[in-house]
């Protein structure tokens, strides 16, 4: 993988704000990369609006939007509660498909994906839907707050616990799996901690168990005496544990630049002084807000470097598709059809989430996005016909090019013959099966 | 809307400093690479697995020892009627496909199967056949999906495994990298024409990706013709109708294909409860598993030899645990221990390998093992899949001669 280096960008200038000029115009293709990235695609008035408003002010509504998100999501959280624990989690994978297609605060859905991906909850381990929803929520909840709030949460999080197969954490049996997952995957990364640390993080742990789905503290089993963990020493708690990784600068290096891959790119590894700046003040006050804030506003975000450079995941394929026809559909086997494609929502396949990237793409998942896109554009079938091409391209002007437009931003021409005077859903489904719209 | 779309997108569409026009291999020079087949000398490995738990002794019958007569007063085979391989085992009577692929070297019955303290629970011992580590029951992935993220390279398309079957995927195939398919039928994996494949355009943007995706979506519609001229011949052969047979056929017809495809894996039993699970009256339902199994296998066998194609495959089975020496009163049999493993395929040795175990040296009324199943899952990984086992396997282990040199 090719390393970006100071060479194409000085720290400094890389994160400033992006403010267009005669060099680096503002345009259509440019506010369709940037509701790829901090949403899951837009429609036509969308970008219309984006383009008048210009960078900065489209960045404002989608960090801060002016609905009310919470009562939205309030609605979503009732909607989506498992009427018994048994209930199936494929039931909360659908809601939440639902939920990021008519979500106003999209970014906020985009984050806690992101986060889903980074903590790898399991629900088949999980086994409890309402466990996994808790599970989810507290994702939510911080996904763009505060990174040390969130760990706090998820060193309580019966979720975790259960996927993590250390449903019980005995004193004379601390559970190192646990502790080494914490360390290596989702703070400090690998060979950023010795074996001992994990010995006595696990220690700190002790006391902790699941019980009937629900997070327990058993007083008897806890382990008062002192540990030593990454050189400090004291009578650690799990909730110390969580203190000490989130404040750690190998945890702030871990998590920024999983950010970046998410938001920025996924072709090049950026190296240590371009993410310096970053870096500094997200160890300092571990605020995710304003890390996904100044990677959005800044002008690498929106230059050759980040553009088109990530693959889109299949939740990212699809929902670009149905959020340019302005209509949801079906997401029961929308979320079943993401499966087959590699990405079973509540589902990766083990706590690394999906690596993502080129790993998306074979033959066969190729195809099904293919196919997916066919299913999603047709007049009837699973998917109920909601989606309807013509009505859109209507709607805001038939020109032939209309879907190469809405979907790809001119990134791609038209072929001479085969689109020109073709239906509407015909031209849509070529453009959406073009090797460009694979790429966010 | 004030404005016409075409004259706002003449304003908006400016591109960016940054689009490169960098041309791109135009798509006719890809459908040309992709034409010709470049994968015939590549390696397929088939793996199935018995859900439930096999009856490895009314399988592979030792008809000539009295332990089993004296274990198994309803449920034994007697020899008569029997495909006898010498003058101690058998086939079950309703294995007929299997004895003839034996007879005729195709088939290599690896004894004694098993590793030391085998789990006798369902999930356990199952999970264990699949992450091959049972040590660290948290293991993420399974060795088959290991196996398929080692084949696998970045920009390369070729599905490197796939799982064919109703069920939901066993969790041997769980990869960290790759994602490895379900389909059912060719048909799933044949996408719907694409107007903008047979597109030449240059491409206009400069993405690194964007040359992988382009020949990967033009070897997708290379693969569609080759499914669709890979149907007539696997139409033809003759399977019997059994839900195996077609999952078997299925899986000929996509190795006859030329995907790229390495590794195979689908399952007998329904992956669940019941199965090969037949703590009572097992002697009717294990017979009809046993003849599915080796009747589909061989017919799947006898169709690749029409065009040689076993000569490139290897099938191997596998069960959680065979079962109980004794039976249990209630003409079934419980979880055991060591059972025989199937090899199938053009280039196997044949025959037996390993003993038989003893009948009447048992651990805990299940027979014991002399042979790793890591050392099976090593001979398919270093000596068929050219991979090394080590990696996939997290430690070495002797591969078994089954080869012909």
């Amino acid at each position: 993988m090719p390393t970006l280096t100071q060479q194409q960008f000085d720290p400094v200038s890389a994160w400033a704000r992006y403010e267009p000029d005669a060099r680096r115009p503002w345009n259509f293709a440019l506010a369709g990369h940037l509701y790829r990235r901090a949403a899951f695609g837009a429609t036509w008035d969308q970008l219309q609006r984006a383009f008048r408003d210009g960078p900065q002010r489209t960045v404002d509504g989608l960090l801060r939007p002016s609905a009310d998100v919470a009562a939205f999501n309030r609605q979503y959280d009732e909607l989506e509660t498992p009427a018994n624990d048994e209930n199936s989690s494929n039931d909360l994978r659908a809601w939440w498909l639902q939920r990021m297609i008519r979500t106003p605060h999209p970014l906020l859905e985009k984050m806690t994906l992101f986060w889903h991906g980074h903590f790898g909850v399991n629900a088949a381990k999980v086994n409890s839907a309402r466990a996994t929803q808790q599970h989810l929520q507290l994702l939510r909840k911080h996904a763009l707050g505060n990174f040390r709030e969130m760990l706090a949460g998820i060193v309580r999080d019966a979720a975790m616990f259960l996927s993590l197969d250390a449903k019980a954490n005995r004193r004379a049996l601390p559970n190192e799996d646990l502790a080494r997952w914490l360390m290596e995957t989702f703070t400090l990364g690998p060979g950023r901690f010795s074996e001992r640390d994990v010995r006595e993080t696990a220690r700190a742990f002790s006391g902790w168990f699941v019980l009937q789905n629900q997070i327990r503290f058993i007083e008897r089993e806890r382990d008062s005496e002192t540990k030593r963990i990454l050189g400090q020493e004291g009578r650690f708690t799990s909730d110390d544990v969580a203190r000490i990784l989130a404040e750690q600068p190998a945890t702030s290096q871990t998590i920024i630049r999983k950010v970046y891959r998410w938001l920025i790119s996924e072709t090049a590894e950026p190296d240590d002084r371009l993410l310096a700046p970053l870096a500094e003040s997200f160890a300092r006050k571990q605020d995710v807000l304003q890390l996904v804030e100044t990677m959005l506003r800044s002008n690498l975000f929106f230059s050759a470097a980040a553009y088109r450079q990530r693959m889109k995941s299949p939740v990212e394929f699809s929902l670009g598709i149905v959020k340019g026809l302005e209509e949801a559909v079906s997401t029961p086997p929308l979320a079943e059809a993401l499966a087959r494609l590699g990405q079973n929502l509540l589902h990766p396949p083990t706590a690394r989430g999906w690596l993502g990237g080129q790993n998306w793409i074979n033959h066969a998942t190729l195809a099904g996005r293919h196919n997916l896109a066919a299913a999603l554009l047709k007049s009837d079938g699973v998917f109920g016909g909601k989606l309807n091409p013509a009505a859109v391209a209507g709607k805001h002007d038939s020109g032939a090019r209309f879907f190469l437009d809405l979907f790809l931003q001119g990134d791609a021409e038209p072929s001479s013959a085969s689109d020109a005077g073709a239906d509407a859903r015909r031209s849509a489904y070529a453009a959406i099966t073009l090797p460009e719209f694979q790429l966010a | 809307m004030t404005q016409t779309r075409r004259s706002f997108i003449q304003t908006a569409l400016k591109a960016g400093a940054f689009v490169s026009f960098a041309a791109n291999a135009p798509i006719s020079l890809l459908r040309a690479a992709t034409a010709a087949p470049q994968r015939e000398r590549d390696t397929v490995l088939v793996v199935l697995q018995l859900s439930g738990g096999n009856d490895g002794l009314n399988t592979v019958i030792p008809f000539a020892d009295d332990a089993y007569h004296r274990g198994r007063p309803t449920l034994r085979q007697m020899a008569r009627g029997a495909h006898k391989l010498d003058s101690h085992l058998a086939f079950h009577p309703r294995m007929e496909g299997f004895y003839r692929l034996y007879r005729d070297g195709l088939l290599t019955i690896v004894q004694g199967v098993g590793y030391p303290d085998m789990d006798r629970n369902h999930p356990g011992g199952m999970h264990n056949w699949h992450t091959a580590n049972p040590r660290s029951p948290k293991t993420q992935t399974g060795w088959l999906g290991r196996a398929a993220d080692r084949l696998w390279k970045p920009g390369e398309a070729n599905v490197p495994a796939m799982f064919v079957g109703a069920i939901p995927q066993p969790f041997a195939s769980n990869a960290e990298q790759v994602v490895v398919p379900s389909v059912r039928s060719p048909r799933e994996i044949v996408s719907q024409s694409l107007p903008s494949a047979e597109r030449d355009a240059p491409a206009k943007l400069n993405q690194s990706w964007l040359d992988s995706l382009r020949r990967a979506t033009a070897e997708v519609q290379a693969n569609n013709r080759r499914i669709e001229s890979a149907t007539s011949t696997s139409v033809r052969a003759d399977y019997p109708q059994l839900l195996l047979a077609e999952e078997l056929r299925a899986t000929a017809h996509l190795i006859r294909a030329d995907l790229g495809v390495r590794i195979f894996f689908t399952e007998l039993g329904g992956g669940n409860i019941g199965g090969f699970d037949n703590h009572a009256g097992q002697l009717g339902n294990h017979c009809s598993l046993a003849h599915q199994l080796s009747e589909s296998v061989a017919a799947f066998i006898r169709d690749l030899q029409r065009d040689k194609l076993h000569e490139r495959v290897l099938l191997m089975t596998f069960s959680e645990f065979g079962r109980s020496v004794h039976e249990n009163g209630r003409r079934g049999t419980d979880h055991g221990a060591a059972q025989p493993v199937f090899l199938a395929g053009g280039r196997l040795k044949g025959g037996l390998c390993g003993a038989h175990p003893s009948l009447t040296d048992l651990d805990k009324d299940g027979l014991k093992f002399h042979t790793d199943f890591r050392r099976v899952y090593a001979t398919a990984l270093d000596r068929w899949l050219g991979l090394d086992s080590r990696g996939v396997l997290g430690a070495p282990f002797e591969p078994l001669d089954v080869f012909k040199a």
